[in-house]
């Protein structure tokens, strides 16, 4: 009796509390879900676009609904549809190959051949590549390269898929101009789903490569593998080295915070004390005498397009060096 | 050089699938550790400053921990000499292979350059752990 009516008490003043905070005034307040949405130059009511987790009730009613999909007031998630057609069309795929086979056996009076085979075969047909790989598949590895310390350039290789895939996703959601990068920012933590996870992977294997590539470099000093005829895969391991730095340079700036702001005023003061064309690299960097929107775009166009693409490239050289050399044997 | 040869007399594993096999493996501890990254950002995100005010300086702006190293032996030298000497570095270690060509003779030489390195680092390290505190 009490209990119920201590629950009772409860409920009422949370009740009324929750009322009451639900009757305050909207404020543009850029932490709030509504304050991002209005940087992001969303209207706060109709234009936000349906998040894909959740389930769609009724189309917009500026928009014919679909008649496959929302047949009279019929409630189901966007993902709906498609699993449909996975299903069926994987069970009739399924179907059809059963078919045929049963048939062409039957017809031709031959033993099945795997369609793995088939596709193989195909392509080798028109490609010829069968003949290469196999050679470059069963190209031996010394038994002394198999310690954990000749596994450091395949990490940073590794992270570097990561940051690809990772980065492409945030790309998507980023805005790269002064006024909504960091609101952008801010919805990708909060609105995006897993969006603080990606962020947060990004950051993190960004910090990774750097001590995985560091490491690698080092291994390789130390142990002398830079020696000839291998001095050309140095020079390349050296500028992915460098172009990993300003892949961190460049990434910093796009948060577009009070640290990122800062700290890249800072990082291109010391890049213009250069005797002589300092002045020059800082203009370059900045796009200006003072960091600014042009800085962002510059920065962003680097780390998304320049960046990635040079080294892309040097780790195709490189990659294609080691395996033509061999791994360096250290004494 | 006859490295071929050198491997052929130590053994060796196949390609594929031996070490791809081990590779694999590299990769999906790698990726099992994004995984905890990312299920550990759901419960405290990576998070934003206060936003980009080029108004308002910060009283103490620090750069990434990689560039930490640099920017505190810039507040001890001059600016010219901070630049000058990461890029003279820099450039020495590009062009090193062509410095030191002869082949190495015996295992000592990889002591006395992994104790170079082990210096050099540790100086870095000393130097970004500086700035972290200071």
């Amino acid at each position: 009796m009490l209990l119920g009516g201590l629950a009772l008490v409860f409920t009422t003043y949370t009740a009324a509390t929750a009322s009451q905070q639900e009757s305050a005034p909207p404020i543009a307040n850029p932490a709030s879900l509504d304050g991002i949405r209005t940087q992001l130059g969303y209207d706060t009511q109709m234009d936000m676009p349906p998040r894909l987790d959740q389930a769609v009730s009724l189309p917009p009613p500026n928009q014919d609904p679909c008649q496959h999909c929302h047949i009279s007031g019929e409630n189901k998630g966007l993902w709906t549809p498609l699993v449909r057609w996975v299903l069926f069309g994987l069970a009739g795929v399924l179907f059809g190959l059963g078919f045929y086979r049963t048939t062409s056996t039957w017809v031709t009076r031959t033993p099945w051949k795997p369609l793995t085979a088939r596709a193989a075969d195909w392509v080798d047909e028109r490609y010829q590549v069968k003949e290469p790989l196999q050679k470059m598949l069963s190209k031996p590895v010394p038994n002394f390269a198999l310690r954990w310390w000749y596994c450091l350039g395949g990490i940073t290789a590794a992270l570097f898929a990561v940051q690809a895939i990772t980065g492409v996703m945030l790309a998507f959601y980023y805005k790269p101009t002064p006024e909504q990068a960091y609101a952008s920012i801010q919805f990708i933590e909060t609105q995006v789903l897993f969006g603080a996870s990606i962020r947060a992977i990004h950051h993190w294997a960004a910090n990774g490569m750097i001590i995985a590539c560091t490491a690698h470099m080092l291994r390789v000093l130390i142990m002398g593998a830079y020696k000839p005829p291998r001095e050309l895969n140095w020079v390349n391991g050296m500028i992915l080295f460098v172009l990993v730095l300003v892949f961190g340079f460049t990434g910093y700036l796009l948060p577009w915070d009070q640290r990122a702001f800062w700290a890249s005023t800072v990082g291109s003061e010391i890049a213009g004390g250069i005797p002589a064309i300092g002045d020059l690299v800082l203009v370059f960097l900045r796009v200006g005498w003072t960091v600014n929107d042009l800085t962002l775009s510059r920065f962003y166009a680097l780390h998304v397009l320049v960046v990635p693409v040079l080294t892309i490239a040097m780790m195709g050289a490189h990659f294609l060096m080691v395996r033509r050399l061999g791994i360096a044997k250290a004494l | 050089m006859t490295t071929n040869q050198a491997h052929d007399k130590e053994g060796s594993i196949p390609f594929y699938p031996d070490h791809v096999k081990t590779e694999f493996k590299v990769v999906l501890v790698i990726l099992g550790i994004a995984g905890l990254i990312g299920v550990t950002a759901l419960f405290s995100p990576v998070g934003l400053g206060d936003p980009a005010d080029p108004m308002n300086t910060p009283a103490h702006v620090k750069p990434e921990w990689y560039f930490m190293a640099l920017y505190q032996l810039l507040k001890y030298i001059p600016k010219t000499a901070g630049v000058v000497l990461p890029i003279a570095l820099l450039v020495g270690m590009i062009l090193w292979p062509f410095i030191d060509r002869k082949p190495d003779r015996s295992p000592d030489i990889l002591r006395k350059r992994f104790i170079v390195v082990a210096v050099g680092m540790l100086i870095l390290i000393a130097l970004t752990i500086w700035g972290e505190v200071s």
